[in-house]
């Protein structure tokens, strides 16, 4: 079997039911662990009780804030984030107190029993007070090319408009976990479900006030992350670290839905305004656009993802004129945080907007306008933070996919249907993502692993990527299994564990093989450095041939042995016990950096990003004129993954991204009230896909024949650039809409379109064709 | 004086399980079947991701005999008390393989990829070996249909519906299907004698008789009791709002409720039927109904909800109830002394409120035939096509004379703290021509009857005009293309 055709390596647990999660361990005499939080979006503690709730039979311990031994902070990049509040709360959901005790009932007794007095104050609960208040959380943020104010001034014509694209919650199926253990003096484990051991580790540190190295955090599987592990899963194992350092029992806490779904951010949600400058043809003269988002009550990453909006806001169009300006606004909301894209969807969905409005403003088709717009090959090929574009796939994954998808020919047959039904109307769209790969902030580009051989010839590979479904433990098997040249049945894969491999960035910004795989190589290289010493000596003892060097040795079915006596294989694990037997070290560790990026925050240039990848997808779909409804026809994707190294797994993950994307823009709407409170609370109305959501037609291909030089196994990342793709359902429902009006006027549209925001939207364009003014 | 029994016996797997609920024992009558099993060493792969039956992560197996056989149904474990499986074979992801073999559904969900993160992944394998147990080569519905009620985030379900398709395309010689006789035999020694269940603890009070004369005799002794059918509804109260339910009358049991059957004017339907079976009976016979059962919650839940369930709890936004009251159904209620049949409209008195006595249980739905002049649709608007609640809701009925309305019942779910007739729209519309000019004008009268509400689920704007629309809609589903 070749490593690309590796299934999933939790396959077989998953099926049968034996993959063990967090809240499947259970250690003796654990307490469970609960969290009692604000039920106002912004108050005064005056009074806070808890003598009541600790009388409670089976309760062993309840912490507020004064309990915390050492910091009270849990931010991952800025210190504005309370573990447990102190005499304010800031949003819904933040947390207070902390229970810990002998059953769930007695826990949930004691919350009803702790005090709590409030002093109410006033709460920014929308993203247009905060801006009206100018209630920034941090610097704003600029990328300047060209002249923009000039271009737009002298372009031929100019669209300006806003654009609301709305909240998502993960909807990971497992909810947010921690299993606390504490071991003898001031030792702590945390079997924890965390895109980022490395930081929980730091965090847990910081709050029990000890050494990085009495904390061990160890990470086998998540039940889904999505990017909402990847700073807040800290929380939780922060508080039962809490719990059982207080108790000195094993602790437990595992959020509900409904509290996970109240207490944890979201995708940001962001009110663009943006104005296109263009001439006749459809060409882009100027772009300017304002992206605002809703940071939430505490930074959390929303820097990051702000500037990955920003860096995004051109998607795959070359702009030789351009301003883009970002503001990330506090909120008394739970913090936003990140979701696959990290704020790229965002930045995306602004300029796919204005394309859209320039094709119908010029009465041309869109895909035109894209092709026209796309990046070039040999000039045109500049970003507005000044990064060059090499390798640009976007014109030949065009022409193959508008060609696979009879996009002309099914453009006429809308054209029929529309022209025959009055209550049904279908629309059409093609749309392109280009995302950069590298976490923008350029330390965070590295990776380490440790990889044992043991005796008998088996192999632990140890490595600081999560698992969280992705498939990426599967991928470092097939790396391993290639570089060793032995089957993939010699290697297992670890649980991820801080003691493993030390500070390690965040399985992030769909790095996870990149950065990974390569630091894997490394160590695997190192080791195969001391083996082939070892093969040539016994080698040597065979031939005549005394010049025998390391590099003529092959390592591959399960044998090294010299291209040129390959009768002389020695088998793997007769290699392994020989170099034991000769004291050779057979443990390595490996490391591996990302060369050549980097980029200035304050002036908003510099290259960013070590590759891009691209996809493009073209989506058919359904309107119901009468009730706004709306259903998917038929989708066409082409992706790039460079050589894929597993193709199964990426597709998966494309097809997966996909429809996360098309929940985003669809049926996932989370709504708060006036007083913040979320409404959308549980899976009765927050709305993800379901299996009758998606495509009827699905057809998901890669581009193949195009390997990417420079990465491992010149494959390229693959974890979020297809949510993006997402983008051709959204625009195809706009079109369908647009057909009620006969492409004659522009829809009303945001994101998420909802059967609400279509049917009014069909209502508006009704009334103007009826020639009612707005 | 009814004899009774106070523990429950149901198979796991293939051992034979008898629980008592006494002192001590940390296991209550309303333990959820999901809380049950993962409190066991060895069964901790049904996992909790909603606790609301939303989303399938619990999904289990119950067999039950049928007349000799087995018949396999998926349910969500999170919301079905642990009395309700007695006189069942439960049957749990960790014992579908084989000595070692996997099952056919678990071998193609590897061969195919349909587990990423795989949390998801043993309520997935649970519904297609439901669905392998019922259906050979399924199409492309059926299979949509057994998954709806999963939820997955990773895979966007496309690998999951090839392996159902490779899965159930081979014929059924699972192990199941070989050891099917001598867990009917199981299944039979347990209560035979249909002796009631009658569980009382220190907090706790649960009632599950297994005749209607029991159920009766309950009724009246425990008239506070909360009645349930399939619990899918009041489940919610202890899983999501932490209530504690004193006490409880579980009528699941009661094998006389669960019929439907029909003379020249009427469809008589057992109000203990679950939602499932009712689809089956309703194809062909009961086309609107039909439909609406196609996107009423998931397989899950309609495999464990009753149609006397989703009645009695008289939502606002129950499913069933606007069609019945276009249908002019009618309810049946009994207590140990007398019966009665009330028209539905009559029955729902307000918002979560019926017309039920203390001593009554309802017991079956009256359905007229109607005749060939008359043409009666069902609409659901939602957020997502399928296992959500309506925004709106419509069951509409229509009789026409030479494209004159006759007769019109208009009524709609969501729109009002009750199931509401659009009744000044209904008398504008009677005796009127049938035309897309009266339903315009008809159109403007129904927008102005209701006042309803906004909330997560949409604005009071946009349900009013997907109401109004529901009209036109149904206008263009019954008018005749040469008018």
């Amino acid at each position: 079997m070749k490593t690309s055709e590796l299934k999933h390596d939790s396959a077989l647990k998953h099926v049968t039911g034996q993959s063990v999660y967090v809240n499947d361990m259970t250690a003796s005499r654990q307490l469970f662990g609960r969290v009692v939080y604000s039920p106002l979006a912004h108050a005064r503690i005056s009074l806070l009780d808890t003598t009541q709730a600790a009388l409670v039979k089976g309760v062993t311990d309840i912490l507020t804030c004064k309990d915390i031994p050492g910091l009270n902070q849990m931010g991952p990049v800025v210190d504005d984030e309370p573990c447990l509040a102190t005499d304010e709360v800031t949003f819904i959901g933040q947390a207070m107190v902390l229970i810990a005790a002998e059953t769930e009932e007695a826990a949930l007794e004691a919350e009803k029993l702790i005090r709590i007095v409030f002093e109410e104050l006033e709460a920014i609960v929308t993203l247009k007070q905060a801006i009206e208040r100018n209630h920034l959380i941090a610097p704003e943020r600029r990328i300047e090319c060209g002249k923009p104010d000039e271009a737009m001034r002298s372009a031929p014509h100019c669209i300006s408009g806003e654009l609301e694209t709305g909240a998502q919650e993960h909807w990971y199926l497992e909810t947010q976990t921690a299993l606390a253990v504490p071991g003898e003096g001031k030792e702590m484990l945390i079997h924890a479900s965390s895109q980022n051991p490395a930081e929980t580790q730091s965090i847990v540190a910081e709050v029990l006030g000890i050494a990085k190295n009495e904390v061990d955090v160890e990470v086998r599987r998540m039940g889904g992350g999505f990017g909402g592990k990847e700073t807040q899963g800290n929380h939780v194992a922060a508080w039962a670290a809490l719990l059982a350092n207080a108790s000195r029992r094993p602790v437990s806490i595992r959020l509900s839905r409904d509290d996970d779904q109240k207490i944890t951010g979201k995708r940001h949600r962001f009110l663009s305004k943006y104005s296109i400058g263009f001439d006749e043809e459809g060409k882009i003269l100027a772009y300017s656009v304002e992206l605002n988002s809703d940071a939430g009550a505490a930074t959390d990453l929303s820097r990051a993802i702000l500037e990955r909006a920003m860096l995004h806001a051109e998607n795959a169009y070359f702009i030789p004129n351009a301003r883009i300006i970002g503001k990330a606004y506090k909120t008394n909301l739970p913090s936003n945080t990140a979701f696959r894209g990290f704020g790229g969807p965002q930045g995306m969905a602004v300029i796919e907007t204005a394309i859209d409005r320039m094709a119908r403003f010029l009465k041309k088709d869109p895909s035109q306008i894209r092709k026209l717009n796309f990046y070039g090959t040999e000039d045109r090929n500049t970003t507005p933070y000044g990064e060059t574009i090499s390798h640009n796939r976007l014109h030949l994954m065009y022409d193959k996919l508008m060609a696979s998808s009879a996009y002309s020919q099914r453009r006429q047959d809308i054209d029929r249907f529309n022209a025959k039904n009055e209550f049904a109307k279908r629309g059409l769209s093609i749309t392109p993502v280009k995302f950069g790969i590298s976490f923008t902030t350029a330390f965070l580009n590295q990776a380490g692993a440790l990889v044992h051989i043991y005796t008998d010839g088996t192999i632990a590979v140890n490595h600081g990527g999560t698992e969280m479904g992705q498939g990426l433990n599967t991928k470092m098997l097939g790396i391993a299994a290639d570089e060793f040249g032995v089957s993939h049945n010699f290697i297992k894969i670890s649980a991820t564990n801080t003691s493993k491999v030390p500070n390690t960035s965040a399985t992030a910004a769909s790095s996870g093989s990149d950065l990974n795989g390569m630091a894997v190589k490394n160590a695997i290289d190192t080791l195969k450095a001391r083996l082939s010493e070892v093969a040539i000596a016994e080698l040597k003892g065979k031939l005549t041939n005394a010049t025998l060097s390391a590099g003529e040795l092959i390592f591959s079915g399960n044998l090294i042995y010299a291209a040129s006596h390959p009768e002389l294989a020695i088998p793997f694990p007769q290699l392994v016990k020989q170099a034991y037997l000769k004291q050779v070290s057979l443990s390595a560790t490996g490391f591996y950096k990302t060369p050549g990026i980097g980029y200035d925050r304050e002036t908003g240039k510099g290259n960013p990003f070590y590759y891009y990848a691209y996809g493009m997808a073209v989506s058919e779909a359904e309107i119901d004129v009468l009730t706004g409804e709306s259903r998917l026809l038929r989708t066409d994707i082409l992706h790039d993954v460079g050589d894929s190294l597993n193709p199964e797994i990426d597709t998966g993950q494309i097809e997966g991204g996909f429809i996360q994307g098309l929940g985003w823009v669809t049926t996932e709407e989370i709504i708060w009230d006036d007083k913040g409170r979320l409404l959308t609370h549980s899976p009765d109305t927050y709305k993800i896909p379901t299996v009758n959501d998606i495509p009827a037609v699905f057809n998901v291909e890669l581009l193949t024949g195009y390997p990417h030089e420079g990465t491992i196994r010149k494959s390229k990342a693959v974890g979020e650039p297809p949510l993006m793709l997402a983008f051709s359902a959204w625009l195809a429902i706009k079109d369908a809409i647009s057909a009620v009006g006969n492409h004659k006027s522009e829809p009303d549209f945001s994101l998420p379109a909802t059967a609400e925001v279509v049917l009014f939207s069909i209502e508006k364009i009704k009334k103007k064709s009826l020639g009612f003014s707005d | 004086m009814i004899p009774r029994r106070d523990t429950i016996q149901f198979v796991l797997n293939d051992q034979l399980v008898t629980l008592a609920f006494d002192a001590g024992n940390e296991l209550k009558p309303t333990t959820t079947v999901l809380n049950y099993l993962r409190s066991l060493p060895f069964h901790k792969g049904v996992k909790e991701g909603c606790a609301e039956g939303d989303c399938g992560a619990c999904t289990v197996v119950v067999a039950e005999n049928y007349h000799g056989k087995l018949m396999y149904k998926t349910i969500d474990s999170c919301l079905v008390f642990l009395p309700m499986i007695h006189g069942k074979q439960l049957i749990t992801v960790e014992n579908l393989a084989d000595a070692g073999t996997l099952h056919p559904v678990q071998q193609e969900m590897i061969n195919h990829n349909g587990s990423q993160c795989g949390y998801c992944t043993p309520g997935v394998v649970m519904s297609l070996f439901g669905l392998y147990k019922n259906h050979y080569k399924p199409g492309r519905e059926i299979i949509e249909d057994a998954l709806t009620g999963n939820l997955c985030r990773c895979t966007g379900y496309q690998p999951i519906i090839k392996a159902a398709e490779h899965a159930c395309s081979c014929v059924d010689t699972d192990k199941f299907r070989l050891h099917e006789a001598s867990i009917v035999e199981m299944l039979k020694s347990i209560n035979r004698k249909k002796t009631a269940i009658e569980i009382q603890t220190s907090t706790r009070n649960y009632f599950k008789p297994l005749t209607l004369p029991d159920a009766l005799a309950f009724r009246s002794r425990y008239p506070s009791a909360t009645i349930v059918g399939g619990a899918t509804d009041t489940a919610l109260r202890q899983t999501k709002k932490g209530e504690l339910l004193q006490e409880i009358l579980d009528i699941s049991g009661i094998e006389e409720l669960k019929y439907f059957v029909e003379d020249e004017q009427v469809y008589k339907i057992g109000s203990g039927i679950s939602l499932e079976e009712l689809k089956r009976h309703a194809a062909g016979k009961l086309p609107a109904l039909y439909r609406m059962l196609q996107k009423f919650g998931s397989l899950q839940i309609r495999n464990q909800a009753t149609l006397g369930g989703n009645i009695g709890s008289a939502s606002p936004i129950g499913d069933t109830l606007p069609l019945l009251i276009a249908c002019k159904a009618g309810v049946r209620l009994q207590s140990a002394d007398s019966g009665r049949v009330i028209r539905i409209g009559d029955f729902i008195k307000g918002y979560r409120l019926t017309g039920l006595h203390a001593d009554e249980l309802i017991t079956a739905v009256h359905i007229p035939k109607p005749d060939s002049s008359t043409t009666i649709s069902a609409y659901k608007v939602s957020r997502r096509k399928h296992m959500d609640i309506s925004t709106v809701s419509g069951g509409f009925s229509l009789q026409l004379e030479k494209n004159y309305v006759v007769e019109i019942i208009l009524a709609f779910g969501g729109m009002a703290e009750q199931p509401k007739r659009a009744a000044e729209t209904e008398a504008f519309l009677r005796g009127k021509p049938w035309t897309r000019a009266t339903v315009d004008q008809a159109m403007d009268i129904l927008a102005g009857e209701f006042t309803p509400w906004s909330d997560a689920r949409a604005g009071a704007a946009y349900r009013n005009l997907a109401a109004r629309n529901l009209l036109l809609k149904f206008y263009t589903e019954t008018s005749s293309p040469a008018l």
